[in-house]
């Protein structure tokens, strides 16, 4: 008869089988020696009852191929022992041998009987166990839509699960993802040899990688290898649905900046259209014969010309950077840089936008270096100057202040008065396309602040806005060290 | 020098061209008109123009390229246009040898300007250097190593005044970083802008009326720094 299947899952098989046939047979050896002591006071057949005590024990305790064994050999002792004449395998008596017989097929059913109970049992618990671990992965598996983290736990439970000296799960490359492949506890381990089984991970869309297992233990085949199919065709699943959750996702993404693109583009060729039309109207009276344009006027149209051509240019420049910071291209150009000389030279820029308001500068000239991209932080700055002028009203002070705060930071300040924010929309006002005002007020792209947000952020800086007692504020967190170590002091000579 | 200064335009835009061609002729250049770089070096060989006007963004070669190999055989003065996107290709034009950059869109005063500039400069080439830079109320005498404002001597330190005077020398043109490190402190200093940085803000402090708002040593954010003498 085949031996019974590899039972628990998850415990090991503590007595190899020869074991329990030894533990059997001594039972039945002892129960021989108690009954032997007893022999005198004992008929042949209570003895025989007895004897199918140690028998119907053994096959509980140890299963059917014990109880066999037990029945086998306790039926040889009956004889032996028991049975006159004593000491020998002869039988006299008919009674004896119908005895015999009796007591080796009583033996031989109970046997059968318990034995089978036991194995249902034992298939049942098996089962139970099964599906316990099954929910237990799934459960752990559900929601994890990372593919590494899938794997990493589905080792875990088969390493747990089968006792397995060595798991790797491999996953193949889909699309646009690469394969890779998990091992534990390490690549080391079993090196050389062969798996000792494969499984492959595998849905209706197709095989997705393979499950390797090596152990010492042998396999049982039933049990475990449903289970471990089980497993992965979960574990399959979860890297599917991980798949499809990613795709959505993408798919989310795309739809979105799609919707910001459109956004991007009804309110670009708003804001093109409104000094284009300005330009076409001033050039196209110029160039009619119709009327004697006046000196002052002609000057008047032709600067008009030059204006709006300046604020396409800014409104195009603004569009670049953004799409470099989206594109996650904005990369600074770091060098070390005076606070300054940044901001003098952003206020010669904005000196025609700045001319009906009154700019106070109130930064040391000893102040350390800041390892800064020009350019960029020169535009956050024409940015930030620009928005001052288009909200603070005309003849106020925009002031611009600069100090360190530690030996890693320095805060750079920029007040208006312009009028207050409220809490909440202070921290939109870095998002695309935030404008607090309506729109046809003031004019301009609604990208500068989210440009002044993705410069700074890109070199380790902080931006945020700031109501004030009287007016507004930009606060600018700068770094002051580069990969960890700040400026080193110039000699000066002086 | 001919009695009308002649111009090449290397650009394959052809509004620009047009634009270039109509304002230049009514200031009295000689405009010749190339639209690719191998036409315009072909064109620099043959007629040696007294000013070449090179777009970086050509259809053939790059504008780079074409100004390293004019500079191979020809010192005629290279003024660059560029659109922002261009910023490091600017650089590394001037490094190349260009003597000036505008950005476009640009106005045309600036451009006539650098044109100047780029006219005296090639005369200066072929003649001796002048002695003494003028600009506003300052006077550098660069034989005697003197500098004096509204008359009265300034007390600079010899790097400062190395410093100034290569500036001075190039009164108009634009040197870039690495150009005024690698003369003014050598060739193992190119990167070290921090020193720029700091004897600029000296000078500025010395020599100019507010240095918030300097008027002869100009900033060029991401090139590098200019001396203007006009007034």
């Amino acid at each position: 008869m085949a031996e019974p299947p590899e039972s628990r899952l998850r415990t090991p098989a503590l007595f190899p089988i020869l074991i329990r046939h030894f533990l059997a047979l001594g039972l039945v050896l002892l129960s021989t020696g108690v009954l032997f002591l007893l022999r005198s006071s004992l008929n042949t057949s209570t003895i025989a009852l007895l004897y199918l005590l140690p028998v119907l024990l053994c096959t509980m305790l140890w299963g059917l191929g014990a109880g066999l064994s037990a029945g086998s050999l306790a039926f040889l002792t009956f004889n032996y022992f028991f049975i006159q004449p004593y000491y020998t395998f002869k039988v006299i008596h008919t009674q004896d041998i119908t005895a015999l017989v009796i007591f080796f097929l009583v033996a031989l059913l109970i046997s059968q009987l318990v034995g089978r109970a036991k194995q249902n049992l034992i298939a049942a618990e098996a089962r139970e166990q099964e599906l316990a671990s099954l929910y237990e992965i799934s459960s752990s598996l559900a929601g994890v839509n990372r593919r590494e983290e899938i794997v990493q736990i589905l080792a875990r439970q088969v390493q747990d699960i089968f006792l397995a000296a060595r798991v790797e799960i491999e996953v193949l490359p889909v699309s646009d993802e690469a394969g890779f492949r998990l091992s534990l506890p390490d690549e080391k381990a079993y090196r050389q040899d062969p798996p000792a089984w494969v499984v492959p991970l595998e849905t209706a869309r197709g095989v997705g990688g393979e499950i390797r297992l090596w152990r010492k233990m042998p396999f049982a085949p039933e049990s475990e290898n449903s289970m471990l199919a089980a497993i992965a065709a979960q574990g399959a699943l979860a890297l599917e649905r991980a798949a499809l959750t990613r795709a959505e996702n993408k798919a989310r993404v795309l739809e979105e900046s799609d919707r910001m693109k459109s956004a991007l583009l009804s309110s670009v060729s708003h804001e093109l259209r409104t000094p284009l039309s300005t330009i076409k109207a001033s050039a196209t009276s110029l160039l009619s014969g119709e009327v004697e344009w006046e000196t002052e006027a002609r000057l008047d149209l032709l600067n008009v010309v030059d204006e709006e051509a300046d604020h396409l240019n800014q409104l195009v420049g603004n569009l670049l950077d953004m799409s470099r910071i989206e594109a996650g291209a904005l990369e600074p150009n770091r060098q070390w840089n005076l606070i300054s000389e940044i901001v003098s030279v952003a206020l010669e820029r904005m000196k025609r936008d700045l001319e009906d308001y009154r700019v106070e500068v109130d930064i040391c000239e000893d102040l350390p270096f800041i390892p800064v991209d020009f350019m960029q932080i020169e535009r956050v700055f024409i940015n930030l100057l620009s928005n001052s002028a288009k909200y603070a009203p005309k003849g106020t002070v925009i002031r611009i202040t600069a100090r360190t705060e530690n030996d890693h930071t320095m805060l750079v300040q920029l007040t208006n008065q312009g009028p207050h924010v409220s809490e909440e929309h202070l921290g939109s006002i870095f998002e695309k396309f935030h404008r607090v005002t309506n729109a046809e007020r003031v004019t301009g792209s609604g990208l500068g602040l989210s440009i002044c947000k993705g410069i700074i952020e890109a070199h380790g800086g902080r931006i945020w806005a700031e109501n004030l007692a009287e007016g507004f504020a930009f606060n600018l967190v700068i770094p002051l060290t580069w990969n960890g170590r700040p400026a080193t002091l110039v000699e000066t000579e002086n | 020098m001919k009695v009308k200064p002649h111009i090449l335009v290397i650009d394959d835009e052809p509004q620009i061209l047009r634009a270039l061609r109509t304002i230049l002729e009514a200031k009295r250049f000689q405009v010749s008109i190339a639209a690719t770089g191998e036409q315009g070096l072909a064109f620099a060989a043959s007629e040696q123009p007294d000013v070449i006007i090179l777009d970086l963004g050509l259809p053939d070669i790059d504008g780079v390229e074409v100004c390293a190999r004019l500079r191979e055989w020809s010192q005629v003065p290279v003024i660059v246009l560029s659109v922002r996107d261009e910023e490091k290709d600017k650089v590394l034009a001037l490094d190349e040898g260009a003597d000036d950059y505008l950005v476009k869109p640009f106005g045309i005063g600036e451009l006539l300007a650098r044109i100047r500039v780029a006219l005296r400069h090639s005369a200066q080439l072929h003649g001796s250097p002048e002695p003494v830079v003028r600009g506003g109320d300052l006077e550098i005498d660069l034989a005697r190593r003197v500098v004096r404002k509204k008359g009265k001597e300034v007390k600079l330190t010899a790097t400062e005044f190395n410093l100034l005077a290569y500036l001075a020398s190039n009164a108009g043109r634009v040197l870039t970083h690495r150009n005024l490190l690698e003369k003014v402190w050598g060739p193992e200093y190119t990167d070290n802008v921090e020193y720029l940085r700091v004897f600029m803000s000296q000078l500025r402090r010395k020599l100019e009326q507010d240095p918030r708002h300097p008027r002869f040593l100009l900033s060029d954010p991401g090139v590098g720094y200019r001396f203007s003498s006009d007034d």
